[in-house]
């Protein structure tokens, strides 16, 4: 499935961001095992590194994964569920998921959870992979693996910037918490930047039909 | 330790948006749907700018070789791809002379 592909890369790169930002290889596992969110995983490694407190890095999770309860409302109108099944539905839940379950017409639990569970297992092995790859870096300082950070962030960022609303809510994110970052420490510019930049966007866009 | 908290509270927070969807009767208003929306955008673009410039005084380099990565995950939309691009690039502008 086309699916795992695009998790492989991504489980790589966190894992080897999360061993360079000072995690161990049970932390960086735990975070895929427990937390299981991409996106809010490579964040909190780059916050991890940046110094950022554990405050920040959950708020910044939060920030990130809020969204989550868009698509439980969807699925739980599409799909039959006892409420044991959503318990168990809601853990495994990603955006991937999401829309493997959206896009077909078989909308039974059987099938969400399968979608699911792949995912999982797969962001499991790529991250144990990627975490081992990660600890047999030799000197890691001086070939600049740190510059991997910005690199994977802006990466993964490119391809959300559809309209020109999605262009201005980057630049400006980008140039606030460049510009916070010389005087507060830590995960504050993220998140201010992170929670200002979405609000800009919201009140640029009041005008636009909803995507 | 403190990781195990921060974890426990990374796990709390994603599980509780992800739960509380999927049981709880709700609507959201249009402005905050658009806010979530937003918000990747916005955290990612917060994570590079921050960490781009380095401190062993390699600032230029790495802003060129992260502007081709940017290109190449513009055309390819493959992170992977990107993610190599960036960092060969930074490798060779690092043993050019002066």
């Amino acid at each position: 499935m086309p699916l795992w592909l695009g998790v492989v890369p991504f489980g790589l790169a966190y894992a080897v961001i999360a061993r360079d930002a000072g995690l161990s290889l049970i932390e960086t596992q735990a975070l895929s095992l427990l937390v299981f969110a991409g996106s809010a995983q490579v964040s909190a490694v780059g916050l991890f590194a940046r110094g950022a407190g554990g405050l920040e890095v959950v708020l910044t999770t939060f920030l990130l994964n809020v969204r989550h309860v868009l698509y439980g409302m969807s699925l739980a109108r599409r799909v039959p569920m006892t409420p044991r099944e959503r318990v168990v539905g809601a853990y495994f839940l990603t955006d991937e998921a999401y829309g493997v379950s959206i896009a077909r017409d078989a909308h039974t639990f059987p099938f969400v959870l399968g979608a699911e569970l792949s995912l999982f297992i797969t962001w499991n092995l790529a991250t144990l992979a990627g975490a081992l790859l990660g600890g047999v870096i030799p000197d890691p300082e001086k070939i600049g693996v740190d510059f991997v950070f910005p690199i994977a962030f802006l990466a993964l960022l490119v391809p959300l910037l559809r309209r020109r609303a999605d262009v201005v809510v980057a630049v400006v994110a980008g140039l606030v918490a460049w510009l916070l970052s010389k005087w507060l420490p830590g995960g504050l510019p993220v998140l201010g930047a992170g929670a200002g930049g979405a609000l800009l966007g919201a009140v640029l866009t009041r005008k636009e039909p909803a995507e | 330790m403190s990781f195990w908290f921060t974890c426990g509270g990374m796990l709390a927070v994603t599980f509780g948006s992800r739960l509380s969807g999927l049981t709880l009767r709700m609507r959201l208003p249009a402005f905050w749907l658009r806010f979530l929306h937003f918000v990747p955008i916005a955290v990612f673009a917060a994570l590079v700018t921050p960490s781009l410039q380095g401190s062993r005084g390699e600032g230029g380099i790495r802003v060129a070789a992260a502007v081709l990565s940017g290109v190449v995950a513009w055309r390819t939309k493959q992170l992977a791809l990107a993610i190599a691009a960036g960092m060969v690039a930074f490798w060779l502008l690092r043993l050019l002379p002066g």
